[in-house]
């Protein structure tokens, strides 16, 4: 048995720089964090503040333009498209802020998906438990447009983690949520993460919501102004 | 990830979901519209050439002349399990008591005709089917008997051997116009053993053979390698030219409407992969960001692509198969009861097609997906960068024109429909890029739902471009079917008209001229044309001896150098002649002047100004070429591959041919034969009815197969539609959340379509005019085919209205259901 390090996603001097219409942009410039295992991270700051460009770069989603990403021990940069989609599949959930389900699957089928692609067999009773845990268990075969924004969210939630990831990447996951929904969806998050030991890193402009991670990482104009460093 | 499952799964939930739907109907469809248009033009086909077989005697026809054909073309026949028949053709003065007549004899074996019937009258008059004659006796046709003043029974002399008429000759395999009407039937070991075949005998031998279609082509292709100089092959098809031309023009017209099937059906494909493929977009990143990589993606989505395709284009060749046999159960009387087998072949050729339509068409963009960023689940902005070329996008263009070479059989139609849909397209692009451009210049000045509605085509560039496009390229196909094909068959029809001439005299003499135009002309004869007749030998081109080795590539110039050459003169150029080149001939020219016809112009590799020199007699003519013509050589005239002008013609020994037509059974015929006894007198009502006949079953066919191929081309056009409206969804479900009224929603959406349609509309109007026009100069031969264009104008309109109505309906639909449904349907 191989002793995990206690350091699960670590990044160093991360910066992003685009071309854009205008001429370059740096979009994020030297970011560095770590987070440990079983913690919780969030990336707060204004809107076109950067948090989902981190969050991409953290989740190698994109490559940056300068710096490294170190996610369960693997360095991103070493890595090729593929084998970052490896990893992906066995380490890494996600929630998005609008939900992306796929239209023409229903719910339970939303859930397999992650599964699928691993190609297990008991996906269909693993995916009917994590339902039944945020409580759409009678919902199995609604479409996405058959349920509600919070329920699409707990229809994504489920999916976030019913292979079991070491870390879940949350961008606003409550963003396209009013505020009592908004809260179950989070309740819920906080419990599964919980329960499942992951490592959360979480991108939310409500404080409310990032209040409930361990540690904060403030954003502005693509640099970090507070929380690690 | 199991990419297997994985595919087999999603195709079950897509399909269940109906994101797949249409894709699957449009694959069905096209490949039943090909399966049912390609069998049933298959069949057809051959039913035409079982009823020109039967013409020919056989399926296949070898034919020497001077010598008999070595023993080998027999026995190869019959070790390929084919049946063969021999026979020789020679022309011989007959005697009966005084009288005597020149005459076409056939001398045939036992196993004559091969296909067919040969039907003899006996003495009474009543009529059976026959083979060879007895040996010692003859049959002979009704112009023989009456000059020779004798009946069935009595006896005739020929080369100095005495036969007895067993029958009088009906009908006859072999039958043609010049060539080898046969007037005597005899036994052909009567011929072999009379001496009449003996050195210098100017005689044709005969092969033919018969049976299965593929062991034909085995000798056909054997024969070819064995083929003594002189002799050449005949196939079914070109065993006579009126008829050739006649199943020339009728496959033309049956593959035109298969391709044009095939296109359709190929735009509603390629429609619905696109779709399918901008669909799949999102789904391709969230699943790259859930840890699939390219390549099980890729492998995936193609396999899902086989998994719907195998079943789909499975049924569309048995649906078509079933259309195609209800069609014929309708068509079949028309081709005189000849019932030919189901072919498997074009079913198995439309399976195959629908499968490269769908993957030429849904795999580049498929595989562009592959590029998806993993950032697009945040920024769905993120353009996949478009590489300015891709060579992906040969793919479909490689298949579309693989498609109309290999569906057309002919190069020059699958050039000239590749050309048309290419400016067509081209066209409808440039209109497009035009009509946007002003758009955007004007739009400040247009009312408000109108200015809403055509921005939206602005908006969408590339895909209003694609949907023009594809609509321009349909509705030219819909018009080629609905009104440039049925007046191209229309034309087709009325090329034999009442009075085509139906009887032909030989060897009539200049002197007998005054006397004959009178008897005809008491006897009601019409359309009469006379034209002198020489006959003679190609001596030399521009004093060069002509030999035919130096054309060893091609046999026939062999024939025409080691054999007789006809050649006629006139003041004016003859009907159903054009010249193509040169200038026709001029009145009483210094030298002589020579016009020949095009196909032999090239075969002797002629230019304008060479020097032909010809012997007819004893006297030699040489003259310069000064004209080209293209014959017709379907029209039933008498035409001549040369032609003098008649100050130089006049001067050679020569006979008249005449053509006239005359109700035919009329019964005074006979005594102008018989008070003209050196007349040769051909009757060709046979022949003429049998190409009527195949013209009418033919584009009787055709107008089913065409039929048939419209009604595909509606539903797939409506699809199309179908789809482009359900662009709209999300804009229009917008539009009436923001507060728009059922009134602007359909001012906006007229205002689009009425754009897209009209232009579609006009450019492939335009297009199928042009199409039809230069069908008709380079597939057809019908050179002053002129489309109709009132008609064509009113599809235009008519097109620009179903567009509208069309994209009308399927808002309509949208607009009904509840926006809050289609918004969280999602985008
Ligand atoms: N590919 C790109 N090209 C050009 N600009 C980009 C690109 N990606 C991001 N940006 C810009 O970078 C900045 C940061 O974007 P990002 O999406 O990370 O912001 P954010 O903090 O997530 O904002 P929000 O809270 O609104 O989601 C923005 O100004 C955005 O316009
Ligand atoms: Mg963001």
């Amino acid at each position: 048995m191989t002793i995990e390090p206690a350091v699960v996603l670590s990044a160093e001097k991360l910066s992003k720089v685009v071309e854009g219409p205008d001429g370059r942009l740096t979009i994020l410039e030297e970011v560095s964090l770590s987070v440990d295992r079983g913690a919780s991270l969030a990336i707060v700051g204004a809107s076109g503040s950067g948090k989902t460009t981190l969050l991409g770069l953290l989740a190698g989603l994109d490559r940056p333009s300068s710096g490294s990403v170190v996610l369960a021990g693997e360095d991103l940069g070493a890595l090729d498209e593929e084998a970052r989609a490896r990893l992906r599949r066995r380490m890494v959930g996600f929630v998005f802020q609008s939900f992306h389900l796929l239209p023409a699957l229903n719910a339970e089928e939303n859930v397999m998906l992650p599964l699928e692609l691993e190609g297990l067999d008991d996906a269909r009773e693993r995916a009917g438990s994590v339902l039944a845990a945020v409580g759409l268990g009678k919902r199995l075969h609604h479409y996405p447009h058959q349920l509600s924004g919070g329920e699409q969210q707990r229809v994504a939630l489920a999916r976030a983690f019913v292979h079991g990831p070491k870390l879940l990447f949350a961008d606003e996951p409550t963003g396209n949520l009013d505020q009592r929904t908004g809260a179950a969806v989070s309740d819920l998050l906080f419990d599964l993460n919980r329960e499942h030991q992951t490592t959360l890193v979480l991108v939310s402009h409500d404080l409310g919501l990032a209040s409930r991670c361990a540690r904060t990482l403030r954003l502005r104009d693509g640099r970090v102004v507070e929380g690690d460093q | 990830m199991r990419p297997v499952a994985f595919a087999a799964r999603s195709l079950r939930r897509e399909f269940r979901h109906g994101e797949l739907a249409t894709l699957a109907a449009a694959l069905v469809l096209a490949v039943a519209a090909l399966t049912a248009v390609g069998t049933l033009a298959s069949r057809v086909e051959s039913a035409i050439l079982a009823s020109a077989a039967e013409l020919l005697g056989g399926d296949l026809g070898v034919s020497a002349r001077r010598e008999a054909l070595p023993e080998s073309f027999s026995s190869e026949a019959g070790k390929l399990g084919l049946a063969s028949s021999r026979s020789v053709e020679f022309s011989s003065v007959v005697f009966a008591g005084e009288n005597s007549q020149f005459s076409e004899v056939r001398a045939v074996d036992a196993a004559f005709p091969l296909r067919g019937k040969l039907v003899v009258a006996d003495g009474s008059g009543v009529q059976s089917v026959a083979h060879a004659p007895a040996r010692g006796q003859v049959y002979a046709d009704h112009a023989v008997l009456t000059t020779l003043g004798a009946s069935v029974g009595s006896a005739l002399q020929l080369g100095g051997h005495d036969l007895s008429i067993a029958g009088e000759i009906v009908s006859a395999p072999g039958s043609s116009v010049f060539q080898f009407a046969p007037t005597l039937i005899m036994n052909l070991e009567d011929a072999e053993s009379s001496g009449l075949l003996g050195i210098g005998s100017r005689a044709t031998y005969r092969v033919l053979v018969a049976g299965d279609a593929a062991a034909v082509e085995r000798y056909a292709a054997w024969a070819g390698q064995n083929l003594p100089a002189m002799a050449r092959l005949t196939t079914v098809a070109e065993a006579q030219a009126n008829l050739r031309s006649a199943f020339e023009r009728g496959e033309n017209f049956l593959r035109l409407a298969a391709l044009l099937a095939a296109l359709l059906a190929g735009i509603a494909v390629a429609l619905a992969a696109q779709r399918f493929a901008r669909r799949k977009t999102e789904e391709v990143a969230l699943l790259r960001c859930l840890g699939a990589s390219r390549r099980e993606i890729v492998l995936a989505l193609s396999l899902e692509l086989v998994l719907l395709a195998l079943p789909a284009c499975l049924l569309g060749a048995a649906l078509g198969i079933g259309m195609q046999q209800v069609a014929f159960l309708f068509a079949s009387q028309l081709l005189g009861g000849v019932a030919p087998a189901l072919p498997l072949a074009p079913a198995a050729s439309a399976f195959v097609v629908g499968l490269a339509v769908l993957f030429g068409f849904a795999l580049p963009p498929l595989l562009r997906l592959r590029d998806v960023e993993p950032m697009r689940v945040f920024r769905r902005d993120l353009q996949t960068r478009l590489r300015r070329f891709d060579a992906l996008y040969l793919l479909p263009l490689l298949v579309g024109g693989g498609l109309i070479l290999l569906e057309s059989g002919s190069s020059k139609l699958a050039g000239v429909l590749a050309g048309a849909l290419a400016a067509v397209a081209v066209a409808t692009l440039l209109l497009s890029l035009l009509l946007l451009k002003g758009l955007r210049a004007s739009s400040r000045r247009l009312p408000g739902a109108l200015r809403f509605g055509l921005a939206n085509l602005s908006r969408r560039r590339a895909l209003t471009l694609i949907q023009v496009g594809a609509l321009a390229l349909s509705l030219t196909a819909l018009n080629l079917l609905a009104v440039v094909g049925p007046s191209l068959l229309d034309r087709w029809r009325a090329d034999l008209p009442q009075d085509t001439p139906n009887y032909f005299a030989l060897n009539l003499q200049p002197g007998q001229k005054a006397e004959f135009e009178q008897r005809l002309a008491a006897l009601g004869a019409s359309n009469l044309s006379l034209l002198p007749l020489a006959a003679g030998k190609l001596v030399a081109i521009n004093g060069k001896p002509l030999r035919a080795s130096d054309y060893a590539e091609d046999s026939r110039a062999g024939n025409w150098i080691e054999g007789e050459v006809r050649v006629s003169w006139s003041e004016q150029l003859p009907p159903s002649n054009r010249v193509t080149a040169g200038s026709w001939l001029a009145t009483d020219p210094p030298t002589a002047e020579l016009s020949v016809d095009r196909g032999w112009f090239e075969l002797f590799r002629l230019e304008l100004g060479d020097n032909m020199t010809l012997r007819v007699g004893d006297s030699e003519v040489t003259a310069t070429v000064t004209s080209v013509r293209e014959i017709d050589w379907d029209s039933f005239r008498v035409n001549f591959f040369m032609m003098l002008d008649p100050a130089h013609g006049d001067p050679l020994p020569h006979s008249l041919i005449s053509s006239f037509h005359l109700p035919p059974g009329n019964a005074a015929l006979a005594t102008l034969s018989r008070s003209m006894p050196n007349l040769s007198l051909i009757d060709v009502n046979s022949i003429l009815d049998r190409v009527r006949d195949i013209i009418s079953r033919v584009s009787s066919a055709v107008t089913w197969v065409l039929g048939f191929s419209l009604a595909a081309g509606i539903l797939v056009l409506l699809a199309a539609l179908a789809a482009t409206a359900d662009e709209r969804r999300f804009e229009i479900a917008l539009l009436r959340t923001l507060g728009a009224h059922g009134r602007q929603l359909t001012a906006a959406v007229l205002g689009e379509f009425a754009a897209l349609g009209l232009l579609a509309g006009a450019v492939a109007a335009a297009g199928a005019a042009g199409t039809g026009i230069a069908l008709a100069r380079n597939v057809f031969r019908m050179p002053d085919y002129w489309p109709p264009a009132p008609e064509l104008a009113g599809m235009a309109l008519a097109s620009a209205l179903v567009v509208m109505l069309a994209g009308l309906a399927g808002t309509r639909r949208i607009a009904r259901t509840p926006p809050m449904r289609v918004l969280r349907y999602g985008s």
